[in-house]
């Protein structure tokens, strides 16, 4: 393996994926720094309300909607996850305590992984697949020799495919899971 | 999305659902109770009203307000009481979530919520020894007045009390409390101990101005400025006490407010 495809778009991915992370630790420990941990608990409301309003690019992308920019609505669709993604992580923090919200966390974060699959990742390594087929064509190589010389390329290419497809399952498990977490909140919080 | 994985999430998600159910107190407690209420730890409702939170009403069924502090829910009496005062007895309102929680994953919040002392009686909220330890140092020593005069409610330190009303501490008078409280007595001071006040110094300044009785400088003195010592002194010697209020000249003001700067 020359590791060419993952080295050139995989791991450019996960420094993105990384970003988020560091980003959520960073604004959990700063609450904490400044005796504001009340602040990360109410972050899970604007979180997971950006959440359902990103969801409106799923629905023009299904033609549930006729009407708005898709590609407008598909950065509103990255930027809202991303930052619903980051307040909710904040709003978990460190804290085990009940099973329940930390399913519908893990499934998040496999959704947003698999989001992010779909968009940073499965388009650019399309291209750079078939630039590297015409590249060894050109240099004189058959079908078959350059099919060898991109066989782990074409590996990784079919595993972040398979990734894909588990962004839709994925995605309703965690809407599942967080109105189960937002149920039993709204069921035993006192909202004084 | 195919048959295969729609079956297997729909599967997944209902054994999820029924986990909730039947171990709600892993699946969706924030954390385990104290010890006391460990019976309780997989009944959720024993003390939650379902979309209302835990309510006062359901401590209250089973910590009677009357027993509280004086015999335990099971009809032990208390023999280490906490409190000399019938406190919880005492309070304005039987709203036991305003300062008890349960649930460890919650305490850590509590932190940041603090105990209101207006939510108990005045009589009670009086008697702060009542529920504090009176503080041994040599100053509170000798104290027997209310805590009020000098501390607030919402944290002891820093003391409310405002020596400005006996004497103001400008820049000439920083100085450690014993270098004119030197006995523990803090009621008594002297102000012969400083250089610029030694006994011959102060009788020559005051007899030149006809003052004869000197003992009690505070009496006029209550801050650096002489003006105002002699006004008072004018005042007393008609018999008419004299008024002291707060920095009212600019002059004044900047005594108190910036030693740095010169008055003169």
């Amino acid at each position: 393996m020359d590791g060419s495809l993952f080295r050139l778009k995989v791991l450019p991915f996960l420094g993105y994926f990384v970003v988020l992370m560091a980003l959520a630790i960073l604004g959990d420990f700063a609450l904490h720094q400044f005796d504001l941990v009340w602040v990360g608990r109410y972050l899970g409301i604007p979180g997971t309300l950006l959440i359902p309003l990103s969801l409106i690019y799923s629905l023009r992308k299904r033609k549930i909607i006729r009407s708005g920019n898709p590609r407008l609505l598909l950065r509103m669709h990255e930027i809202f996850t991303w930052l619903g993604t980051l307040m909710i992580l904040v709003h978990a923090g460190v804290h085990f305590n009940a099973i329940l919200p930390w399913l519908a966390l893990i499934a998040m974060l496999i959704n947003v992984i698999s989001g992010m699959t779909g968009r940073y990742l499965l388009d650019r390594s399309r291209r750079h697949l078939t630039g590297m087929h015409e590249k060894y064509s050109m240099r004189g190589l058959s079908k078959i020799e350059a099919e060898k010389e991109l066989f782990w390329d074409a590996v990784t290419f079919d595993l972040m495919e398979k990734w894909r497809s588990v962004h839709f399952p994925i995605s309703f498990a965690f809407a599942v899971l967080a109105v189960g977490h937002i149920v039993s909140i709204f069921l035993f919080w006192g909202w004084k | 999305m195919n048959r295969t994985v729609k079956l297997i999430l729909i599967v997944n998600l209902a054994i999820i659902a029924v986990l909730v159910f039947a171990f709600a107190d892993l699946m969706v407690s924030p954390g385990r109770l104290i010890y006391d209420h460990r019976a309780s730890e997989t009944d959720c409702f024993a003390c939650h009203t379902a979309f209302l939170g835990a309510s006062s009403e359901k401590c209250i069924a089973c910590h009677k307000v009357a027993e509280i502090g004086v015999v335990t829910t099971k009809g032990t009496p208390v023999v280490n009481k906490k409190t000399k005062v019938p406190f919880h007895q005492k309070l304005l309102d039987q709203d036991c979530i305003a300062c008890h929680s349960d649930h460890l994953g919650v305490a850590k919040y509590r932190l940041n919520q603090k105990f209101s002392h207006r939510l108990v009686a005045t009589s009670i909220r009086e008697e702060c020894v009542g529920c504090h330890q009176r503080p041994t140092d040599p100053i509170h020593r000798q104290i027997s007045d209310k805590c009020s005069q000098c501390h607030g409610t919402d944290k002891w330190k820093p003391a409310t009390f405002d020596h400005d009303k006996f004497f103001v501490l400008d820049r000439d008078h920083d100085v450690k409390c014993a270098a004119c409280h030197t006995t523990a007595d803090y009621k008594k001071y002297t102000c012969y101990e400083c250089h610029e006040h030694s006994p011959g110094k102060i009788r020559e300044a005051h007899e030149e101005e006809g003052i004869r009785d000197y003992e009690n400088c505070i009496a006029c003195h209550r801050s650096a400025d002489e003006d105002e010592a002699k006004r008072a002194w004018e005042s007393l010697k008609r018999g008419i006490p004299y008024q002291f209020g707060p920095p009212s000249t600019e002059k004044d003001k900047r005594r108190r407010k910036k030693p740095d700067e010169d008055d003169d």
